[in-house]
């Protein structure tokens, strides 16, 4: 087992020795060592269920470990309550939303520790001028009068940002905080996490993209299974993302996934002319049985719109749809299910999923009329969805646990599980693995390819290059709300996509 | 294992809430353990327990309408005034029945062509309009069935009260629709979360504006019932139902959220708000000191039953 947490005891901010933590039926962390430097920062990488929150959740004093020592300023805890561990200035950014929309960003930073003028009142001038010199010392374009509500997602983490800095805090721990951006949205926070190591704040950086993290780290813990495999000196030390993937998992994970050769067949969809108002760009494509079409671009390239207009989810000026060669009509989602059409939605808890409903429900929700004319058959229905469940490998105690409590990696395959039970033809995948660990990466990509075999048409809005680079049969560039390129074959290359993105 | 789960469920914790009350008021007064009693319980409840159904109904499918109460006394107040003014009985048990339908899918009509303001606020509105035509219908007289039209409300059928019989008809019947049929499967998807709603293909707003028309017709039958009970009625009559049904569902485990909760829970809510009533009666606790007490027991009810659904 490593070790780096005597080499430089004496001047660590945290250090923890012998932490361990015993979930019934799990051992979440075992014997964990991990220390933090004045203004370094420290990445935690590791799979799903590796302990990564788990500790977090220790040193933010969420939870209680059933043994070992947390260091902190030399002073030594048993185990930290929230307050302790606030008050000793760590602070963790959140995934979830701790903002209050309706306020703007100055306010937001200070709710709760409001800036005073004379007798008491609040005073919006200091709060404003206070925010302004927060914001200019850490180098980022943000405008403290606007509402939070305003904002897109990353200047709210910005702000989030700030608010924890206005609490005199001194570590930072983040929590996968480009878990759902797009790349140049996670160069800023990057960025920002850098400038924040610039002005002597420590941050704790937890992330599942490693190519971030050995970008902006000074050390990597690697924990597995609940135990540290290992404590990088990014300075120092020859190391790359495959070396890193290989200790988190104990074998090599090929980063591009080698998806088998599938014939491709006939034209089974086509959007012809198809014009979100009256003066933008009109849209053509195809996509062939067998095939997989990527659609690329930046965020905000127009990607995600034009395959909800596809779906019949937005409305649309003119346009033209044919299956099969034979002209559909298209004008709500019942109209594309009903020519084979499905659609796994770019963000699964807003509207992939109906996360109190049960897994069986949420399965079968878009092609009830298999179950009956008026009353459901339940035990086909059970019969079904566990077939789908077996077949994807769900990982759920039972076909009536309420999807909310399953991972990401699991939602996104009951999300499958819905499409293959109303047996469309013609899948589109927005953002297909966003926020799903590496192993369960590979079983979707598994699972498309499968797909493509037995000749259904898939359509992949896709971010990440591996996957796009990997997947796709056809690359689309889009840009601006059209259709900039082509790729296909040797054209496939991470820098004909990005040159013809920006 | 299931021992353990049973104590998890929020319906269970309703159980024995009710168990236990029933126990105190038995033990001071021995007259509420009556087969006499219970079922007077259960008459009592009727037409709040038919309108808690249309309340979770609405409620499942993440929408709301607080103005049932008011348009159940419209529909009482509209039937007692025409058999007073010489209609026959028949004309005025449908005008009665249909004057909540109309109401209701007026509602729903608004709530689903405008998606800015939320239910709770149009329906809230439109509860002062119908209260306000009660009154101006029946001019803020007395009104009365004159005797007619007893037995929906009155009647028994094998020393059963019809009115209770309406009743174990209605749950079960939502109970089939929400649980067992493709209709109430998307209606409880519809309130899990409506956009993936929508993009499973389901015509959202068809379906909640048939929701609000069922809503409604279970709101006629109340009002049926209601009139042939009591046989008279003042423009108030239904004023403070809604917000009971309201209560009944939310102690019943049904969720603002939608998506959530069963029609048997929603009926343990109605039978401890029956018993609660009830059990005061019987012990004689002054009329005045009632609303104070079952709302302290609705909050308690609330908070308790909602530890066993936290606990998971």
């Amino acid at each position: 087992m490593y070790d780096n947490s005597k080499a430089r005891s004496e001047e660590s901010l945290i250090r923890t020795e012998g932490i361990e933590k015993t979930f019934p039926g799990v051992e979440a962390l075992a014997d964990v060592s991990f220390s933090l430097f004045p203004g370094e920062i420290h990445s935690v990488v590791g799979e799903n269920g590796a302990g990564k929150s788990t500790f977090i959740k220790i040193l933010s004093g969420a939870l209680e470990p059933d043994s070992g020592t947390i260091y902190m300023d030399g002073q030594k805890f048993p185990h930290l309550d929230p307050h302790q561990s606030q008050d000793l200035g760590i602070q963790v950014i959140y995934q979830e939303n701790i903002l209050v929309p309706s306020m703007n960003v100055a306010e937001n930073i200070f709710v709760g520790h409001e800036k005073t003028g004379r007798f008491g009142f609040i005073s919006y001038n200091r709060a404003m001028e206070e925010a302004r010199d927060l914001i200019e010392s850490l180098g980022i374009d943000l405008d403290p009068t606007v509402k939070v509500e305003e904002l897109g997602v990353v200047a709210k983490q910005f702000v989030k940002v700030l608010k924890a800095l206005a609490l005199e805090s001194k570590v930072l721990i983040m929590d996968e905080p480009v878990a759902a951006l797009p790349p140049e949205d996670t160069e800023k926070i990057l960025n920002l996490v850098k400038e924040l190591k610039q002005n002597g704040i420590s941050v704790i950086y937890i992330s599942h993209k490693l190519e971030d993290v050995l970008e902006i780290s000074d050390r990597i813990t690697v924990l597995k299974d609940g135990e540290v495999v290992n404590v990088h000196d990014v300075d120092a030390e020859e190391i790359d993302e495959d070396l890193i993937s290989r200790e988190m998992v104990g074998r090599p994970i090929d980063k591009f996934y080698k998806k088998e050769e599938i014939e491709i067949g006939d034209i089974l969809f086509q959007v012809k002319g198809l014009m979100k108002d009256e003066d933008s760009p009109a849209v053509d494509l195809e996509v062939r049985e067998g095939e997989i079409l990527a659609i690329a671009g930046l965020a905000n390239a127009g990607r995600t719109e034009l395959v909800r207009t596809i779906f019949g989810a937005e409305d649309y000026e003119k346009g033209e749809f044919e299956y099969q060669g034979n002209r559909v009509k298209i004008l709500s989602p019942r109209d594309a299910i009903a020519t084979g059409l499905g659609l796994i939605p770019e963000d699964r808890r807003v509207s992939g999923l109906a996360s109190g409903l049960s897994v069986k429900e949420n399965v079968t929700i878009a092609d009830l009329d298999k179950l009956g004319d008026v009353f459901l058959d339940m035990g086909r229905e059970e019969d079904f969805v566990q077939e789908h469940v077996d077949r994807l490998e769900i990982k759920t105690p039972s076909l009536e646990q309420e999807v909310r409590f399953l991972s990401g990696g699991n939602q996104q395959k009951v999300v499958l599980a819905r499409w293959l039970f109303a047996d469309v033809d013609v899948l589109i995948f927005d953002e297909p693995t966003r926020g799903i660990d590496v192993n369960t990466k590979a079983e979707i990509y598994k699972i498309m390819q499968g797909l493509a075999k037995k000749g259904k048409a898939i359509i992949m809005v896709s971010s990440e290059m591996p996957e796009l680079i990997s997947m796709s049969d056809r690359i689309l560039v889009m840009k601006e709300g059209s259709i900039v390129a082509e790729l296909t074959g040797e054209e496939i290359t991470e820098e004909e996509i990005i040159s013809n993105a920006v | 294992m299931r021992f353990k789960s049973l104590f998890k469920n929020q319906t269970f914790f309703l159980f024995i809430i009710i168990l236990l009350l029933s126990v105190a008021a038995g033990l001071v007064n021995p007259r509420f353990f009556t087969i006499q009693n219970f079922l007077s319980i259960l008459r009592q409840s009727t037409v709040l327990g038919i309108l808690s159904m249309s309340m979770a109904l609405l409620l499942i499918s993440g929408s709301i309408d607080l103005s049932i109460g008011a348009m159940m006394g419209l529909g009482a107040v509209i039937s007692c005034t025409m058999v007073m003014n010489g209609f026959s009985v028949f004309l005025a048990v449908l005008a009665g029945f249909f004057t909540p339908v109309v109401g209701s899918l007026f509602n729903g009509l608004i709530v689903s062509w405008n998606k800015s303001v939320p239910p709770l606020i149009i329906t809230l509105g439109m509860s002062f309009v119908y209260s306000g035509l009660s009154l101006v219908v029946s001019g803020g007289q007395f009104l009365s069935m004159q005797g007619k039209f007893y037995f929906l409300g009155g009647g028994e059928i094998g020393g059963i009260p019809v009115p209770v019989i309406v009743l174990v008809v209605v749950v079960s019947a939502v109970h089939v629709l929400l649980k067992y049929t493709k209709y109430g499967r998307r209606v409880v998807a519809m309130g899990g979360n409506e956009e993936l709603a929508f993009l499973s293909g389901i015509e959202t707003r068809r379906y909640e504006i048939s929701n609000f028309l069922i809503s409604g017709g279970l709101v006629g039958l109340a009002s049926l019932v209601l009139v042939s009970r009591l046989g008279s009625v003042v423009a108030g009559v239904g004023s403070g139902y809604a917000l009971r049904a309201l209560a009944a569902a939310i102690i019943g485990g049904v969720t603002f959220e939608g998506g959530r909760g069963t029609v048997f829970g929603t009926l343990l809510g109605v039978i401890l708000l029956g018993v609660i009533s009830n059990g005061m009666n019987i012990l004689n606790i002054s009329s005045y000191y009632q609303d104070v007490v079952s709302g302290l027991i609705i909050v308690i009810a609330v908070i308790v039953s909602s530890i066993g659904a936290w606990s998971k």
